[in-house]
């Protein structure tokens, strides 16, 4: 018995208050299960709960789903597949990259070079498009390159002026997900057709909805792999770099390995968020890589109280998430989640 | 101890290069359309205004009453989210009976897309045919206005967010809870402090530095909330229910008026940095203190 467990009357009352949360936490999600299993008399006719003893259940509303009559939901349920995956996988290890060299590495940027590079994207962009005449992307580019060389160039030479830390970066990086997504998914639709005059076609392809999600899912994971890494005990690092170990060979080599907990967790948060994501892949899909929610949800206003067709497709929307969640409880069992960072 | 090596350019340069592409765009448009009058529909030059837009938005009684109506369902849901979740990472971390099944169930709503659980939501809370309306007509309610009457509809958005992301802050406590050491708990029993006093003296402080991450993230997010009031009630009855970015929606993709709606959503920028600033202000003492 260790001092972990609970004693007495406590130990009840936590499993009561457990159970309850269980209760409301399982309701909606066997409620939808059943639903897509009862027929249109069964749902007008008030509420039911069990299969075969209060209501017959029937395969309608799945046959009517698998058989394409809903829309497309193979093609669907393979876009939201891979681009799901492959954005949280890119998310994941260029986050995480950039996390540890945030907790490990020194940093200094002056604020001037950052206020160089805003002001010449702006300027840039600005003049490109009203007094060069040229379209947005093409001044959008220039500005882009223009800003980016004279701020590394910028960086070479002494500046005055404050000195930005690790902390301010990071913090930089978080603050990009407090815009509010929705001028964000407009913008980058405008900046996706542009891009597609150009003849790189973005809008409604894979590398376009990747791109975006990979962007948008980087705050999250530097921020959550930073306060991973940060707990990682430095010695063994230390004891490495005395024998010389290369850098890049701990970070792969060592810290890796050890924060596989935080990695996988991670990676699980971001593809929950870009599994969901529903803004961003209605302005920047149409047709052939359009995601699962927005499929879901248009069966909403297409089909008013159809509620078991709604729900069946909802459940093609849920249940991924939740094997996820089953192959990730079996990791925890284990024990990858849970010994591995003491 | 941070250390110095040139390789810390390989490490970074590909997530700065990613996050500034994708989100310097984005921000120049938006800013300079927010000084212009700049309609879609129908189409007219796009005109310099100065600061028109957001005197015209400040001016605006709905954009106050959509402001306080996100900020009561983000305030509200993420106080109850914490406490929740709090309680049951505490009761997880615990060993309480059924642990390993309660520790994955418990993170399944997470995982839901918004969009479903929001028409989930809708069957459950039908008036007629709903089986909350059955159990509230047990206890001689019946008919209940759930989506269609402001006080109901605000509760009913409110429960579907803390149905939703209570996990996420679950998680997120119970990461950090299994950190503490033992030792710490081993001293306090042995100098007789009970249950209470050893969360108030031991775990609150040392959990402080995670839970202020994890409500600032959730305060953040629920700021942004759209698709679940889109679909519940969509920001019916009236704009009772209408949160920031769905009048963000109404006004940039219904009316195309993308010059207001840049400015609206740089006002919604700033309205949470200062409350994220506000926030970490307030909590800055207390996180040195504990130190």
């Amino acid at each position: 018995m260790s001092v972990r467990d609970l004693k007495g009357n406590g130990r009840w009352w936590a499993l009561a208050g457990c159970l309850l949360w269980l209760a409301f936490t399982f309701f909606p999600l066997y409620w939808v299960a059943i639903t897509s299993f009862k027929s249109p008399l069964g749902v007008v006719g008030g509420p039911t709960y069990l299969p075969f003893v209060d209501f017959e259940p029937t395969l309608t509303a799945w046959s009517e789903l698998l058989s394409g009559q809903r829309g497309q939901f193979y093609n669907t349920f393979m876009a939201s597949t891979i681009v799901g995956l492959s954005a949280s996988v890119i998310a994941t290890a260029v986050g995480s990259m950039a996390a540890y060299a945030l907790v490990r590495f020194t940093f200094e940027v002056k604020l001037l070079t950052g206020v160089i590079f805003v002001v010449v994207a702006f300027g840039g962009y600005l003049l490109g498009r009203h007094v060069a005449g040229f379209g947005q992307a093409t001044s959008l580019i220039y500005a882009f390159v223009a800003a980016l060389a004279l701020a590394i160039g910028s960086s070479r030479i002494r500046l005055p002026g404050p000195i930005l830390g690790n902390d301010d970066i990071v913090f930089w990086f978080v603050s990009q997900r407090m815009f509010p997504p929705i001028v964000a998914a407009f913008a980058l639709f405008l900046m996706y057709t542009e891009m597609g005059k150009l003849g790189f076609k973005l809008v409604d392809t894979y590398t376009g909805l990747t791109f975006a999600y990979v962007a948008f899912s980087l705050p999250i994971v530097i921020w959550l792999m930073r306060d991973f890494f940060a707990a990682l005990p430095i010695e063994v690092e230390e004891a490495a770099m005395v024998d010389n170990v290369p850098s890049w060979r701990i970070f792969f080599g060592i810290v890796v390995p050890m924060s596989k907990p935080g990695l996988i967790a991670t990676f699980m948060i971001t593809l929950a968020f870009v599994w969901n994501e529903f803004l961003f892949a209605l302005f920047l899909t149409n047709s052939r890589w359009q995601t699962l929610p927005i499929l879901v949800a248009g069966q909403n206003s297409q089909r008013g109280d159809e509620w078991w067709s709604i729900s069946a497709a909802a459940l093609v929307a849920i249940i991924p998430m939740v094997i996820m969640a089953g192959i990730l409880s079996r990791l925890m069992r284990s024990g990858l989640l849970l010994g591995a960072i003491k | 101890m941070t250390r110095n090596d040139p390789i810390k350019h390989f490490f970074i340069w590909p997530a700065l290069l990613i996050v500034l592409v994708i989100s310097i765009f984005p921000l120049i448009y938006s800013l300079t359309t927010s000084f212009m009058s700049l309609r879609l529909v129908p189409p007219i030059p796009p005109r310099f205004v100065g600061f028109g837009n957001y005197a015209e938005l400040l001016q605006n009684p709905r954009f106050w009453h959509v402001a306080w109506t996100t900020t009561i369902i983000a305030f509200i849901s993420v106080a109850l989210q914490y406490v929740i979740g709090f309680s049951v990472a505490l009761a997880l971390n615990r060993n309480v009976p059924g642990e390993g099944l309660f520790r994955v169930s418990f993170l399944l709503p997470m995982l839901v897309a918004p969009v479903a659980v929001a028409l989930i939501a809708r069957q459950i809370l039908n008036p007629t045919m709903g089986p909350l309306n059955e159990l509230m007509t047990i206890f001689g309610f019946p008919n209940l206005p759930f989506l269609t009457q402001t006080r109901w509809a605000i509760g009913a958005i409110i429960s579907v967010e803390v149905w939703q992301w209570t996990p996420f802050v679950m998680l997120m406590l119970l990461a950090g809870l299994q950190t503490l050491p033992d030792d710490v708990y081993e001293a306090a029993a042995l100098e007789n402090a009970n249950s209470w006093q050893q969360f108030w003296g031991i775990t609150f402080p040392m959990m402080l530095p995670i839970s202020v991450a994890v409500v600032f993230i959730r305060l953040i997010e629920s700021y942004k909330i759209i698709d679940t009031v889109f679909v519940m009630t969509g920001g019916g009855p009236g704009i009772s229910t209408e949160t920031l970015t769905l009048f963000a929606y109404q006004e940039g993709f219904k009316k195309f008026n993308l010059g207001y709606t840049s400015a609206l959503s740089f006002l919604f920028l700033i309205v949470i940095t200062v409350i994220g600033l506000v926030y970490l202000a307030i909590l800055k003492p207390y996180l040195e203190k504990h130190k």
